[in-house]
C-alpha cells in the first residue's frame, strides 16, 4: 500500500466515486415503487380490516338462478359460495358459478365506453365518454321517424330488468324485444305446452324419485339447473329409504351418463321412439286412465320389435325398462340434450312427458310438479328467441328493416350456426350498440360499446327458471365498487330513456330505485310478514332470497285436447347422405364453459373436462373401434367435414360413444372474447347443416352428418389425466346391491399391516 | 432443562401409544362415491379458496397443473357395457404419512389436529415428499406464478401465495379450521360445533358427497358417515392411515 | 519425450512427475480453456437462468418430480465410489499395482463428490436455503428431520467428502515435500504450505503409515454406507420398483462398477496425455478389467433379480412399472443399458481385450453411459408409473437439463485438469516402493523418498 502515489490515489478516488455514483443511480433506477401499509383508524363503514363481509346475491352465469354468498375482504370480492338459504342450490355452487369472480376481475374487461372508428370488426375502438356514447345511440334513435326497426336483443333476463326493457321498447314503439340464449330449452318449452298446455317448465322432483329415465338430459352437467339436480341426485342416491335407480339414454356418455346405473346408447335421435315403446308397454300393462283407449291407439305401432329395430336397443331391454319404470315407487322421466336436439326433438320430449303422465307422477312427490307463475320477469311483450326468431331477425335486417340493434350480453355470432346468416345480417344494420362487459364476437362488430357492470357490481333481481315448485326470487346487489368506468344495464336503459325524454314512463333515477319500486309491489301483495317495506327490503338483502311458502295445487293432470292423437315420433333425419357422411355429429356444451360463455374465465379453461381430462381446447370424440377402423389415434388431427362446413381438431378416443357418432364439445373456438378464449379450439356449431326441427324451426343440434378425413398432422392433447383404467388396483371400489344397508358384508379386502407402537 | 432432556421427553411422548388420540381434533373427510358426479365444482372451489395459480396451457402440457384436488376417472368395461367412475383425489392427511419422513428439513409435519401441515417458509424444494406420496397429491411450484391484473385482487388474504421452489398441497382449508376454532373460543365454547367448519370443496359439492368434521366426536356427521359399511380407504394396504374415507360406489345391477 | 522401454530410475520418477507439474504445453491450456468455457456456458449459465426463473426450466412434471439432476447426482456419487474405496482396499491388501493409479483415482472421488454436491444445489427448488438441511444450533431450535433419508444423505456425503479429502491429502504429503524441494517461485510457496514441514524422518514415515492405514480401514465401510444411503432415498419410499431391499447392494455395486470404469478412462487419459506410460501399464488395465468383469456380472445378477422380484410379486403396480421401464417410452434406453453394462463387458473375458488400451477406453466410456442411463431410468421411469394410473405421465428432460449434464462433465474435467497441475498425480514415493533399490553408485537427489514403512 505504501507505494501508491498521490496521483494514483486521486485517480482511484475518482474511479471509486464514479463507481459509487453509478451504483447509486442504478440502485435508484431499480427501486420498486414505494408502497405504504395504510392503517385504517377509521375504516369505511362496509368493512373492518381482516374480517370478511358476506353479501348475498344471485348468480346470473346461467339461467338456473342459484343464490350466492360473496365473501369480500377490504372491499374486494374473494370468493363466491352458495347461499344456504336459497332453495335452488341450498349453499352449493357449480364451477361456472364460482368462476364468476373471474368475470368481475377479468383482465380483458371493457373498461370504458368505446366507439368504432374504423370498419366494423376492425377492432379500431377508441375510448369515449358515457355522454358521447349514449348520445350516439339516442341521436340515431331521435332521427328515426318510425322506431319499429329498433331491436333490443338481450340475454335471457329473469328479473325486473326485463320489465325495464319492455317499458323502454314500448316507449320507443318497437315490438322487437328478444331474449336470446343458446341454452334456452326451446324444445322442452314447446313440448310442455303441446302436451300439458303449460307455459312454464315444470319442476322435476329428482330428490324424491326412485327411478329416473333420462333421455339425453345431462342434468348433472348443463341441463336447466345442474346444481339443484345435483343436490336432488345426491339425496335420491343415499338419503332416501330406497336408492334411486338412474338410466341414461344417449349416444355419447355425458356426466350424467357416468353417474347413471345404466347407460344405454340408443341410436342418435331415437330417444323419443324408445320412450314411446316404453309408453306402449305401460299402457298395455299398467295404465288404467279413462283415456287408455286413445293412448293404445296412438301407440299401437310402437311395438317392442319396431322400437328395438329403430333404436338399436334390445327388445328385452326396452321391456325391462318399461316394467321397472311402472313398478317403481316414484318414477320420473326427463328429456333434453341429445333427445331435444334431433330433428324430432319436440316430439321426443312430448313422448318423454307422456311417460310421466302415464306413470301417474304428475303433481306427486318424486314426479313432475307444475310451477306456479313466476314472481316477476319477462311478460309476453318479450319474445324468447330461438333459432327461428333469430333467423327471422336476420332476414329482416337483410331486408333493411332494422335500423338500430342494441345487444345486451348475448353472443349470437358465436352460438348461432352460420345458416342463420346473423353475422352477415349485422352488416346491413346502420347502428349496432353492445352493452357487453367483454369483447365477444358480437361486440367486436358493434359501432358503440357501452360496457355494462358484471353482475357482482350491479343491482338486479332474478327468479329461477325453471322454478322449484313455489315462487322464489332473489336480489342481486353490488358486492364491490365498480372496477371500471362501466354502468349497470338498467342504468344505461334509464339514461337512454332520459335522453329520449321518456321520463314519465321511466321516472327512476337508477336501477336501485327502480328495483325498490318494483319490490314494493311484491311487498304490497302481502307476500312478506315484515313491518315496513324498508325492513322487508333489508331482510331480503340479508337473506338474499325471498320465497312464498305456497305450492301450486296442480290438481289432476290434464292434457291438451287432442294431444294424445298427435303423439308420434318420426325417425330422425340428418343432413347429409349416410354413405358420404358416415357419422352423426353430436355437439354438446362443455360442463365448465357451457355454450362458450365461460371460455374467458381461466379457472374454467384450466378445469379438466371431467370425462376426458382435456383442458384448453377442442377435440373430436370417437369410439375406439371406429378409430381403429379409420387408423387414427389420440391427437391425430382430422378434418371434420359436413354438408355445412369443415373444421379440424384432434381425435380423442372416447370409450363410451356409439361407433356411428362423433362428438365435439361446444364452447371453444372463439375468435374474440379475451386472451383466455381467443383462438383456442373449434366451434362445432359452425359446421351445422340446415336440418330443421319442424316444430320450433330450429336447426337440429344433432341433425348433421359428417365424415372424418385424417390430415396426417398430430398434436399432443393437453390433458391432466394419464391412463384411465384401474388395472385391478381397487382405487374406485364398488359394492353390489342397491343400497348401503343391504351391504353389511362388504368389508375391506385388503389386510393392512398394523404396527404396534413400541 | 437441557436440549437433550427436552428432546428425550418429546421423543418419548411421540412414541407413546395413543399419541394421536390426545389431539384436539381428528379432522376427517368422507367422500361418498355413490353421490359424487365428477362435476368438478370442488376443484374450482379449491382453486378460488387457496390461491392456486393459473399455470397456462403449456405448463399443463408439460404436466404441471396446480390443482390440490383433482378428479380421477377410471373406465370399466368396453362399449357398450361401459362405466366411468370418478374419484376425487386430494391430500389424504395420512396419520402415518410417508411424506413426513421424507422431508430433510421437516417442512411437512403432523400438527396437533392430525393434519399434515406444510410449512412453505421452511420448504427447500427437494420434492422428496412428492416422490414418497403414493397419492401424488403434492404439487410443486416450478415458477413464481403470475396473475394477470386485476385477477390478483381475488387472492384470498388468509392464504399465502407460494413462491417458486416450494411444495404445496391440500391443507383441509386450514385457514378455515383456524378461524372456526378462534370463533369457538371467542364464543366461550371449548370445541367447534359439527359442521361449523367446511373446507371449500365440501361447501361447494352439489351432490353433498363430501362430509367434513371431527371423527373424535361420535355424533358428528363424519363419524357416522365413516361407520357406513361402504367405507374404505384408497391404497389402504400401504398402511398410510389416511384421514379421507371413501364410501364405495354402489354398482346396481340392471334390474 | 521418454522411451517407454527405458529402465526407470528413482530420479526419473521425480523428474517425470515434477515435469508433469511444472511443464505445461499449449495443448493443456487450450483444453483447460475449453473445459472452463463449457463449464460456464453449459453449467453455470443455465443454472443461473434456472435459479432466476425456477426449476420449471427443467422438464420435471407432476408425478415425476425428480429428473436428470438427481440422476446426475447419483451418477457422480457413484463415480466417486471406486477411487478412494479401491485405493483403500488395495492398500490394506498390499496390492502393489495400485500405487501408480491410486492418486488420480482418489482425485476422481473428490471431484465427483464436489460435482455431486453441486448437483444437489441444482436439484433443489430453493438452493439458497439448502443449509437448513445441516444440523446447526440456532435460536429457533429448528433441526433437520433425522428420519429423512435425505438427511442421512447429507450426513453420509459430508463425512465421505471429509474422509476422502483427508485421505488423499495425507497420502500426498511426502510428494508435496518432494516437489517442494524441486520447484521455485509461487509453487515452492504453495508446496511449503501443503507439505506441512515434512522432512522425511523415520518418525514421520511411521506416523504417516499408521494413520494412512487407519483411514483406509475407516473409509471402506463409509464408502459402502454412502451409496447404500443414497439408495435409501429411493428404497425407503413406497414407489413401486424403487421400494426394494436389493437397492442398497445394487447401488453400491453399480457405484463401484461405474467408478472403476471411470478410473480406466482417467488412466488412459493420464497415460496418453501426461506421459505416464511408464507407470500406468497393461498390468493396471488387465487388473481393472478383471475387476470390471466381476462387477458387471454382479450387476447383471442384481438386474435379473430386480426384474424377477417385480414379475414374481404379481401386483399390477410392480409389473406396470417394470413394463414401462423395459418396454415403455424409454424402453430403448433400458436395452441400451443392458447392452453397455451387461453384454459388452463380457468382452473382457479375453486377456487380449483387457490389455488393449483403446478398446478398454471405449468400453469404459460405454459402461459409464450405460450406468448414467441406469440412474436416469431409476428416477425417470419409476416415478412416472406409480399407484394411481390416472396420474401417470411421461417425463422428458429439457434442453437445460441436458446442458447442465454436459456442463457437469466439463466441470469435472476442469477440476481434474487443475488437479494434475497441482497434485503429483502419480504417487512418487509409492511408485518407488515398487521399484528395485537404486544402485548404490547412483546418488539419488539426497532425499529419503525411497524409505518405506509398510
Amino acid at each position: 500500500m505504501s507505494n501508491i502515489e498521490r496521483r494514483e490515489f486521486l485517480k482511484l478516488i475518482g474511479a471509486g466515486s464514479v463507481g459509487v455514483g453509478a451504483g447509486f443511480a442504478l440502485g435508484e433506477a431499480n427501486k420498486s415503487p414505494v408502497e405504504f401499509l395504510v392503517p385504517y383508524p377509521i375504516p369505511p363503514e362496509e368493512f373492518s380490516p381482516g374480517i370478511a363481509t358476506l353479501y348475498n346475491s344471485v348468480c346470473t352465469m346461467c339461467q338456473a338462478g342459484c343464490g350466492i354468498t360473496v365473501r369480500t375482504r377490504e372491499g374486494r370480492a374473494k370468493k363466491i359460495e352458495g347461499n344456504p338459504l336459497h332453495p335452488v342450490n341450498q349453499g352449493r355452487l357449480c364451477a361456472l358459478g364460482q368462476a364468476g369472480l373471474q368475470a368481475l376481475y377479468n383482465p380483458d374487461r371493457i373498461t370504458a365506453p368505446l366507439l368504432q372508428i374504423g370498419d366494423r370488426g376492425s377492432d379500431a375502438f377508441v375510448e369515449t365518454t358515457w355522454g358521447e356514447g349514449i348520445a350516439r345511440l339516442t341521436n340515431q334513435l331521435g332521427q328515426l321517424d318510425d322506431r319499429s326497426g329498433v331491436v333490443l336483443l338481450s340475454e335471457g333476463v329473469n328479473g325486473h330488468l326485463a320489465g325495464l326493457f319492455e317499458l323502454l321498447m314500448t316507449e320507443l314503439g318497437s315490438d322487437r324485444l328478444l331474449h336470446y340464449d343458446f341454452e334456452y330449452p326451446e324444445a322442452l318449452h314447446a313440448a310442455n305446452e303441446r302436451l300439458f298446455g303449460e307455459q312454464q317448465l315444470p319442476y322435476y322432483d329428482l330428490e324424491n324419485s326412485t327411478y329416473l329415465l333420462s333421455f339425453g338430459a345431462d342434468f348433472l352437467g348443463n341441463w336447466l339447473s345442474p346444481v339443484h339436480y345435483g343436490l336432488g341426485f345426491g339425496k335420491s342416491r343415499q338419503d332416501g329409504a330406497q336408492r334411486g335407480h338412474y338410466v341414461q339414454i344417449e349416444p355419447r356418455m355425458s356426466l350424467s351418463g357416468a353417474a347413471a346405473d345404466e347407460w344405454l346408447p340408443a341410436a342418435p335421435g331415437t330417444e323419443g321412439i324408445l320412450a314411446l315403446g316404453i309408453a306402449r308397454e305401460l299402457v298395455a300393462k299398467k295404465y288404467s286412465g279413462a283415456d287408455k283407449a286413445a293412448w293404445a291407439r296412438a301407440l299401437e305401432s310402437y311395438t317392442l320389435d319396431y322400437v328395438a329395430a329403430a333404436t338399436d336397443v334390445a327388445a328385452d331391454t326396452v321391456n325391462r325398462l318399461a316394467h321397472e319404470f311402472m313398478a317403481a315407487d316414484a318414477a320420473l322421466a326427463i328429456g333434453g340434450g341429445a333427445a331435444s336436439g334431433s330433428s324430432n326433438g319436440v316430439d321426443a320430449l312430448i313422448a318423454v312427458n307422456a311417460l310421466n303422465y302415464l306413470v301417474g307422477n304428475i303433481g306427486k312427490s318424486g314426479g313432475v310438479v307444475f310451477n306456479p307463475p313466476r314472481a316477476f320477469g319477462a311478460t309476453s311483450k318479450t319474445q324468447r328467441a330461438g333459432y327461428q326468431q333469430m333467423a327471422e331477425l336476420a332476414d329482416s335486417a337483410m331486408a333493411g328493416e332494422i335500423d338500430v340493434l342494441i345487444i345486451n350480453s348475448t353472443n349470437p355470432v358465436f352460438t348461432l350456426p352460420p345458416t342463420a346468416r346473423f353475422e352477415e345480417a349485422m352488416g346491413k344494420i346502420p347502428l349496432i350498440v353492445s352493452l357487453s362487459s367483454f369483447m365477444d364476437e358480437t361486440t367486436a362488430l358493434a359501432d358503440v360499446v357501452l360496457p355494462s357492470h358484471t353482475y357482482l357490481e350491479s343491482w338486479g333481481d332474478h327468479t329461477p327458471d325453471p322454478g322449484v315448485a313455489f315462487p322464489v326470487a332473489a336480489i342481486s346487489q353490488p358486492v364491490v365498487a365498480p372496477l371500471y368506468n362501466t354502468r349497470s344495464t338498467g342504468d344505461i336503459m334509464l339514461s337512454i330513456a332520459q335522453q329520449l325524454g321518456f321520463s314519465s314512463a321511466l321516472p327512476w333515477k337508477d336501477m336501485e330505485t327502480y328495483l325498490q319500486d318494483r319490490w314494493r309491489s311484491l311487498y304490497a301483495k302481502g307476500a312478506a310478514g315484515a313491518e315496513s317495506f324498508e325492513s322487508f327490503w333489508q331482510s331480503v338483502l340479508q337473506s338474499g332470497v325471498w320465497g312464498e311458502n305456497s305450492k301450486r295445487d296442480s290438481g289432476p293432470a290434464r292434457l291438451v285436447t287432442g294431444a294424445i292423437n298427435k303423439i308420434a315420433v318420426a325417425p330422425p333425419e340428418h343432413a347429409g347422405a349416410s354413405d358420404e357422411f358416415p357419422f352423426v355429429l353430436h355437439p354438446y356444451p362443455l360442463n365448465s364453459i357451457r355454450d362458450g360463455r365461460g371460455a374467458n374465465l381461466p379457472w374454467l379453461q384450466e378445469l379438466p373436462d371431467p370425462m376426458t381430462s382435456i383442458v384448453y381446447g377442442s377435440w373430436v370424440e370417437i369410439n375406439p373401434v371406429t378409430a381403429t377402423e379409420l387408423g387414427v389415434a389420440d391427437g391425430d388431427v382430422v378434418s371434420v367435414e359436413s354438408p355445412g362446413g369443415t373444421l379440424t381438431a384432434p381425435i380423442f378416443i372416447y370409450q363410451a360413444i356409439r361407433p356411428d357418432v362423433i362428438a365435439i364439445p361446444i364452447g371453444q373456438g372463439h375468435s374474440e372474447y379475451g386472451r383466455y378464449a381467443k383462438d383456442r379450439g373449434v366451434n362445432p356449431l359452425q359446421i351445422l347443416a340446415p336440418q330443421e326441427e319442424p316444430v320450433t324451426g330450429a336447426v337440429a343440434l344433432t341433425g348433421t352428418r359428417v365424415k372424418l378425413v385424417p390430415t396426417g398432422r398430430r398434436v399432443e392433447l393437453v390433458k391432466t389425466g394419464g391412463v384411465s383404467r384401474e388395472l385391478g388396483r381397487g382405487i374406485v371400489q364398488t359394492t353390489g346391491g342397491s343400497h348401503e344397508n343391504a351391504d353389511h358384508s362388504a368389508k375391506l379386502k385388503s389386510i393392512p399391516i398394523t404396527v404396534e407402537p413400541a | 432443562m437441557s436440549f437433550l432432556d427436552r428432546f428425550n421427553e418429546n421423543w418419548a411422548a411421540l412414541r407413546k401409544p395413543g399419541y394421536y388420540d390426545k389431539f384436539d381434533y381428528a379432522w376427517t373427510m368422507t367422500i361418498d362415491l355413490d353421490r359424487c358426479t365428477g362435476c368438478e365444482a370442488c376443484v374450482t372451489a379449491c382453486q378460488a379458496e387457496n390461491n392456486l395459480p393459473i399455470v397456462g396451457e403449456e405448463e399443463i402440457a408439460k404436466g404441471r397443473e396446480m390443482q390440490w384436488l383433482r378428479i380421477e376417472r377410471y373406465w370399466e368395461g368396453e362399449y357398450p357395457d361401459i362405466k366411468l367412475r370418478f374419484i376425487p383425489m386430494l391430500c389424504q392427511q395420512c396419520d402415518s404419512a410417508p411424506c413426513e419422513t421424507a422431508c430433510p428439513v421437516s417442512a411437512t409435519y403432523h400438527n396437533q389436529d392430525g393434519l399434515n401441515a406444510q410449512v412453505y417458509n421452511r420448504c427447500i424444494g427437494t420434492r422428496a415428499c412428492a416422490v414418497y406420496c403414493p397419492y401424488e397429491v403434492r404439487y410443486f411450484n416450478y415458477y413464481n406464478h403470475h396473475w394477470d391484473t386485476p385477477l390478483d385482487q381475488q387472492l384470498n388474504p388468509d392464504v399465502t401465495v407460494r413462491e417458486k421452489g416450494v411444495m404445496e398441497k391440500c391443507t383441509f382449508c386450514i385457514q378455515r379450521i383456524r378461524q372456526g376454532k378462534d370463533l369457538a373460543k371467542d364464543d366461550g365454547r371449548r370445541r367447534v360445533r359439527d359442521g361449523e367448519i367446511q373446507p371449500a370443496c365440501a361447501q361447494s359439492c352439489p351432490a353433498e358427497a363430501i362430509v367434513f368434521g371431527d371423527r373424535q366426536d361420535p355424533d358428528s356427521h363424519v363419524a357416522q358417515s365413516m361407520a357406513s359399511p361402504r367405507a374404505y380407504k384408497v391404497l389402504e394396504d400401504l398402511n398410510t392411515a389416511p384421514s379421507i374415507v371413501y364410501l364405495k360406489k354402489v354398482a346396481a345391477d340392471a334390474g | 519425450m521418454q522411451d517407454n522401454d527405458r529402465q526407470l530410475e528413482f530420479v526419473d520418477v521425480n523428474n517425470d512427475i515434477v515435469h508433469s507439474l511444472v511443464e505445461t504445453g499449449r495443448t493443456y491450456y487450450i483444453c483447460l480453456g475449453i473445459a472452463i468455457a463449457v463449464t460456464l456456458a453449459c453449467f453455470f449459465f443455465p443454472w443461473f437462468y434456472q435459479l432466476h426463473y425456477g426449476i420449471g426450466a427443467a422438464g420435471m412434471n407432476q408425478p415425476t418430480v425428480w429428473g436428470t439432476y438427481l440422476a446426475s447426482f447419483i451418477f457422480w456419487i457413484g463415480l466417486s465410489h471406486s477411487g478412494t474405496l479401491l485405493s483403500c482396499v488395495l492398500h490394506i491388501t498390499n496390492s502393489s499395482w495400485r500405487k501408480a493409479m491410486y492418486r488420480s483415482a482418489e482425485a476422481m472421488t473428490l471431484f465427483s463428490l464436489v460435482v455431486a454436491a453441486i448437483m444437489v444445489m441444482v436439484h433443489v427448488g430453493r438452493p439458497w436455503f439448502v443449509h437448513w438441511a445441516v444440523p446447526y444450533p440456532n435460536q429457533m431450535e429448528l433441526w433437520p428431520n433425522f428420519r429423512s433419508p435425505l438427511m442421512f444423505d447429507v450426513m453420509a456425503i459430508t463425512t465421505y467428502l471429509t474422509g476422502s479429502t483427508i485421505f488423499i491429502y495425507m497420502g500426498s504429503i511426502p510428494d508435496f515435500a518432494a516437489v517442494r524441494d524441486r520447484t521455485t517461485g509461487w509453487r515452492h510457496h504453495l508446496y511449503v504450505l501443503l507439505s506441512l514441514g515434512w522432512r522425511g524422518t523415520d518418525r514421520e514415515w511411521h506416523r504417516l503409515g499408521w494413520a494412512y492405514t487407519f483411514l483406509a480401514v475407516l473409509i471402506i465401510p463409509l464408502a459402502v454406507s454412502v451409496h447404500s444411503i443414497v439408495s435409501w432415498d429411493f428404497a425407503l419410499s413406497i414407489v413401486p420398483s424403487l421400494h426394494q431391499t436389493i437397492f442398497a447392494p445394487y447401488f453400491v455395486v453399480g457405484a463401484i462398477y461405474s467408478g472403476t470404469a471411470g478410473i480406466v478412462t482417467v488412466m488412459f487419459m493420464l497415460r496418453k496425455y501426461m506421459n505416464f506410460g511408464q507407470y500406468i501399464t497393461t498390468l493396471h488395465f488387465d487388473n481393472l478389467g478383471k475387476l470390471l468383469l466381476l462387477l458387471s456380472l454382479i450387476w447383471t445378477y442384481i438386474n435379473i433379480i430386480e426384474v424377477f422380484t417385480g414379475w414374481y410379486s404379481g401386483t399390477s403396480t410392480e409389473i406396470e412399472s417394470l413394463n414401462y421401464r423395459m418396454f415403455g417410452y424409454y424402453g430403448w434406453l433400458y436395452w441400451e443399458m443392458i447392452a453397455f453394462c451387461a453384454v459388452a463387458p463380457l468382452l473382457m473375458i479375453s486377456k487380449k481385450f483387457r490389455t488393449s488400451f483403446v478398446p478398454m477406453l471405449i468400453l469404459s466410456i460405454a459402461i459409464n453411459i450405460g450406468m448414467y442411463t441406469e440412474r436416469f431410468l431409476i428416477v425417470g421411469t419409476s416415478l412416472s408409473r406409480q399407484y394411481l394410473p390416472d396420474a401417470w405421465r411421461t417425463y422428458t428432460p429439457s434442453m437445460i437439463e441436458i446442458s447442465i449434464l454436459i456442463g457437469s462433465l466439463a466441470m469435472f474435467v476442469t477440476l481434474f485438469m487443475l488437479f494434475v497441475k497441482i497434485f503429483p498425480s502419480v504417487s512418487i514415493y509409492e511408485v518407488k516402493e515398487t521399484m528395485d533399490l537404486p544402485d548404490a553408485a547412483k546418488e539419488s537427489d539426497g532425499e529419503a523418498t525411497w524409505q518405506t514403512t509398510s
